[in-house]
């Protein structure tokens, strides 16, 4: 399978005056539109003191602008049936809409008014708050979890990656309206922003449409503030948290290369010989040979920053020494033996055929990400 | 064979009430095989779901387990693939390959490139058709199976479900857990689940659902070819027959489990099977007004207003024999009854007041659409006509729409007198140990 192959599309890729990148893809075969908005701040602008910020303000707006109130906002959303969402993770922020196509218009005029005009309502505030520290919480709950955050506060210390995307209790607690304004006008801006759109529209009107809402939006003078990646010291951990659960979760990982490097392609296809899907060698090994768990994987995300090379496994309390062993002699074949031409073309194949099965997702994340990790 | 493709296909549904003809070919094959297609032109990727009639219902209660394990061991291989075979063979193309089990169904799947389908299919239907069970490996995948079930018992959300299902399902499967337990999996043989497979992963209990960048005509002829020779029909332990499950009481528990950092409140009516579908997106309606979205009730007084509840959602699940209808809130514990008396009134208050037509109009929207986004790929589609297929007709899967738009707010009033009694509900709450 190839990209190539994949269906025929009409789209248009432009830039607007203020800098505002838009590409719009025309996919008559639904009645759908999806639009996304990129904005290149997450947790690589945030400190040690504010982490989190980004979660909260990003939850916030679709709770409050200069216009509306939440419930004003929900109500346009929920009585046409369509999505309106924003998010905000390691290297982005994200605001997704989805709608059937004759209420397009609409709803991506609503998201760019959340975008541009939020207004961060102090009662809002208090119940984003409230709800994230309880979502912070519940992550303790699942084992994986609790190993995760563990190891990656092992691996990156202060380091923004350290921390979870919601931040911690005491820096949510912490973060005050002003904040969130001052972190809103400082990076929201035309000057970086991505605007993807995908469906049964046409592209021209679609570029028309984001101009008419978009493009009086003044860039600022200051220029744009770059992420404050603070070095990672890079040296051996082991650390053991014992918890009542029914399986034990082992994780062991290497900080890698950012999306930037010239090592990042030949990382991926490791990552994925090693643990992804059923005849991936984590899987081979440790489950189907040993039958040792029905959890185990392997995963190496896209970052700015120094990314993760991380494999796991989740087993019975009493097998963790010999599924640890089992990680570790896997990982260490990785660096001694090299994979043959067979296994290498089979990883090559496995992520392209991926990239097709999941066509539209790609479409919309890559096109914007080639703009950010340029 | 007779294919027939003019007297099946392409009819529209007879539900009566939906206009659009239906898009996929419904080919019945001689030997009792239901042939799924629809052609998706412009896809480069073809998505084949094989739904079997196979699930954890029709285990004998000694073997509680035997359907989900099953399916982890039809990936094991036959007498011609040795483990692990079809999995590389899939996947070192670039393709993917999964399977799941409920209590209806087990189905198997795989997403692989419009020209692989050849190569790919033979190998799927080998491992259905013929799959060897070898015992070897069969123990070695308990031990697979077995951290599953571990993995689930860490997982709170899946406890409550379980043990309210247990509450309200009494003797009837949907009971029982489709994963099972490790002492009954430690007590079945290789042979014993031989003859399950034998007894059900037979024709007539099998839809072979295939969407994507190719034809009707090529694809009755790869599943001819492929989908033969069925095994020779073994005998097996009786299922005991239980009549649909209806609850008369009101049974009410609370478990306290180490490690929650959340309270639970979950509430469970029961409602209609696929055979009231119509009934059913009735209260898929009311599971929206209620606590679907900011502005349904629920969401609205509880989360937005009170803040007694973190989050609360509506869960409406259509199943063979009966239907459930699940309202769940994660909170502090000391709300708990607080909560409980809220959701009670307002269930009841469903049953006697209308609600209005602008929440009506809400939830019509949102469901359809939400309907609609369901069905934008291959492999969605083909998981929906297998899914209808295999609890009723695939004809029906096209139904859903009409059916939501139809309902007045007087009959969504009467819907709610019938099935959504506070006194015939189970109620399970969660706290902290």
């Amino acid at each position: 399978m190839t990209a190539s192959t994949a269906p025929k599309q009409t789209s248009i890729t432009t830039h607007l005056g203020n800098g505002l990148k838009v590409i719009a893809i025309e996919n008559p075969a639904a009645d759908i539109v999806s639009a996304r908005i990129f904005l290149p701040v997450g947790q690589g602008h945030e400190t040690p003191e504010n982490a989190g910020i980004f979660s909260l303000l990003t939850s916030l707006l679709t709770r409050g602008t200069a216009h509306r109130s939440s419930l004003d906002i929900a109500e346009a959303v929920e009585y046409v049936g369509a999505s309106l969402g924003a998010d905000s993770a390691s290297d982005y922020s994200l605001v997704s809409i989805k709608t059937v196509s004759a209420d397009f218009e609409n709803i991506f005029t609503l998201a760019t008014e959340i975008l541009r005009e939020p207004s961060f309502p102090q009662n809002e505030i208090e119940l984003e708050r409230k709800l994230t520290i309880q979502g912070l919480r519940s992550m303790q709950e699942q084992p994986f979890s609790v190993a995760y955050k563990c190891f990656r506060e092992g691996m990156y210390g202060n380091h923004p990656y350290g921390f979870s995307s919601m931040g911690t209790e005491e820096t949510i607690m912490a973060i005050q309206r002003d904040d969130l304004l001052e972190a809103h006008s400082q990076h929201f801006r035309p000057d970086n922003m991505v605007v993807v759109i995908v469906g049964r529209i046409n592209p021209e009107k679609a570029i028309a449409l984001v101009d008419n809402l978009l493009g009086n939006w003044e860039t600022p003078k200051h220029p744009a503030t770059a992420p404050r990646l603070p070095p990672v010291d890079s040296h051996a951990y082991r650390i053991v948290t014992p918890q009542e659960t029914n399986q034990a979760f082992v994780i062991i990982g290497y900080l890698a290369a950012s999306v930037k490097h010239p090592d990042f392609a030949a990382l991926k296809l490791l990552s994925t010989h090693l643990g992804n899907g059923l005849s991936s060698r984590l899987f081979v090994e440790l489950r189907e040979k040993q039958g040792l768990a029905y959890d185990v994987s392997a995963f190496y995300p896209t970052r700015l920053g120094p990314s993760q090379f991380v494999s796991y496994i989740g087993t019975a309390p009493e097998n963790t020494s010999v599924a640890l062993d089992g990680l570790q002699s896997e990982l260490r074949r990785l660096c001694e033996v090299p994979l043959t031409a067979h296994e290498l073309q089979v990883a090559k194949n496995k992520m392209l055929g991926q990239l097709v099965s999941k066509l539209t997702d790609i479409l919309l994340s890559y096109s914007a990400g080639t703009r950010f990790w340029d | 064979m007779s294919l027939a493709p003019d007297t099946s296909a392409s009819n529209s549904s007879d539900s009566g009430q939906t206009n659009v003809p239906f898009p996929a070919s419904v080919i019945p094959l001689d030997n009792g095989l239901t042939v799924i297609h629809q052609e998706i032109a412009a896809t480069p990727v073809v998505v084949v779901d094989v739904w079997i009639k196979a699930g954890a219902r029709y285990e004998p209660n000694a073997w509680t387990g035997m359907a989900h394990f099953l399916e982890h061991m039809v990936f094991k291989g036959s007498e011609q693939i040795l483990p692990g075979m079809f999995d590389a063979a899939i996947e070192n193309r670039g393709g993917l390959t999964n399977a799941a089990t409920s209590h209806d169904y087990a189905h198997f799947y795989m997403t692989v490139a419009a020209d692989d389908l050849p190569h790919a299919l033979p190998y799927l239907a080998d491992l259905l058709l013929h799959a060897a069970i070898p015992a070897d490996e069969f123990v070695r995948e308990r031990h697979v199976v077995i951290e599953e079930i571990h993995q689930s018992w860490d997982d709170p959300d899946w406890i409550g479900f379980q043990t309210l299902s247990e509450m309200i399902y009494g003797d009837h499967p949907y009971g029982r857990s489709v994963l099972g337990s490790p002492e009954v999996l430690r007590e079945r043989s290789p042979e014993e689940m031989r003859q399950f497979h034998r007894a059900y992963y037979q024709p007539e209990n099998m839809q072979v659902v295939i969407t994507g960048g190719i034809s009707l005509e090529h694809v009755l002829e790869l599943v001819q070819t492929t989908f033969r020779a069925f095994p020779q029909r073994a005998s097996y332990p009786a299922v005991e027959l239980t009549s649909s499950p209806r609850l008369c009481t009101n049974p009410r528990n609370t478990l306290a489990l180490p490690r929650l950092e959340h309270g639970r409140l979950v509430m469970a009516w029961l409602a209609p099977g696929i055979d009231d579908l119509a009934s059913a997106c009735g209260l898929d309606i009311l599971a929206t007004v209620l606590a679907e979205g900011r502005m349904s009730r629920l969401v609205r007084e509880l989360r937005e207003d009170r803040q007694w509840v973190d989050e609360i959602a509506s869960s409406f699940s259509i199943q063979q024999d009966c239907s459930l209808f699940v309202l769940s809130a994660w909170l502090t514990p000391k709300h708990i009854q607080q909560v409980e008396q809220v959701i009670c009134d307002r269930i009841t208050s469903l049953a006697t007041i209308p609600i209005t037509t602008t929440e009506l109009e809400r939830a019509k929207r949102v469901l359809c659409n939400d309907y609609a986004f369901s069905m934008e790929t291959p492999g969605q589609l083909a998981g929906l006509y297998g899914y209808y297929g295999t609890l009723a007709k695939p004809e029906l899967s096209l139904a859903y729409p009409d059916y939501v738009r139809a309902y007045s707010t007087e009959q969504l009033m009467s819907l709610a007198e019938q099935y959504l009694s506070p006194n015939h509900c189970g109620t399970l709450a969660l706290t902290p140990a």
